[in-house]
């Protein structure tokens, strides 16, 4: 039944977006492990890429939003947008954390090293330092409106570093494999289509999964500013 | 098949972190619910 404030609809939205995100990545899944053909020169490794990709599209499309929403909080002065950016930096973090984890597991039997100084992974961890850095800072300062300005001005600063990142690859010789996708011949046009409609189709799914966990992010923000706008209000009010 | 060892280990790492995450994220979102009921009740029983 409809309550008056919406939330059976949103509990509907909710779980219809709970279903496709979960037959998402359960297609993504069997597409990985079944449907794909193995890559010539890497091998079985090379599936690797159909979730180190998506994790990071996801983490750089989270600190997207920080970026965007800081500014709207910073120029509209409105919570709203704090929230949002605070609840995306969050997911941001969790998904860069999984590139940095992935991309050492692939990089062994393909480099012969976990890790190389290299353009492309050392800006990403300087990225992933950045954003821990924001959700340190989120988690220390105490003092409310500040705290919130400060955080935007380092979720904005913090952004500027994703651009570089994409470009590295192009800027220097690196250990990390040139982009595969939107190249200068086309789009698509370095790929076997099956290869490319299993990685669409990974993005796809963890897009899903990015608006599903930022529901829940954004709700657990709202219920601590309701918990805390009661007790400030119950405190001066006895 | 050499390195199949290495596929499964960035699949569990990505799996295990995903559910982890949103099994935290559940379990704080109704830990919060929780709370903001019972703040209720006792603020409508002060009066």
């Amino acid at each position: 039944m409809m309550r008056p404030d919406g939330t059976e609809e949103k509990n509907e939205e909710g779980n219809t977006l709970v279903w496709l995100t979960g037959i998402a990545l359960l297609m993504q899944m069997i597409s990985i492990f079944i449907y794909v053909p193995t890559e010539r020169t890497e091998g079985v490794i090379q599936r690797i890429m159909y979730f180190h990709v998506p994790c990071a599209w996801l983490s750089f499309f989270a600190f997207f939003v920080v970026f965007i929403c800081s500014i709207l909080f910073l120029w509209k002065k409105d919570r709203e947008w704090d929230i949002y950016a605070h609840a995306s930096a969050g997911i941001g973090v969790v998904f860069c954390s999984l590139v940095l984890i992935t991309g050492p597991i692939w990089a062994r039997p393909i480099w012969g090293a976990w890790w190389v100084w290299d353009a492309r992974l050392t800006s990403t961890l300087i990225l992933w330092l950045i954003y821990v850095a924001y959700l340190m800072l989120r988690a220390q300062s105490d003092s409310g409106s500040m705290r919130a300005r400060y955080a935007a001005v380092l979720g904005i600063v913090g952004f500027l570093n994703i651009p570089f990142i994409h470009f590295s690859v192009l800027w220097w010789r690196t250990f990390h494999p040139q982009p595969k996708v939107i190249t200068n011949e086309g789009i698509g046009k370095g790929m076997d289509p099956s290869m490319l409609a299993t990685l669409g189709l990974s993005l796809f799914a963890f897009t899903l999964l990015y608006f599903l966990l930022m529901g829940e992010r954004v709700r657990q923000e709202k219920l601590k500013d309701e918990i805390d706008h009661l007790k400030r209000k119950n405190f001066y009010s006895s | 098949m050499d390195n199949l060892g290495f596929l499964f280990a960035a699949n569990v790492f990505v799996w295990c972190g995903i559910i982890y995450y949103v099994y935290t994220l559940k379990q704080r979102n109704r830990a919060l619910e929780k709370d903001l009921d019972l703040l209720k009740e006792t603020l409508s029983k002060e009066g």
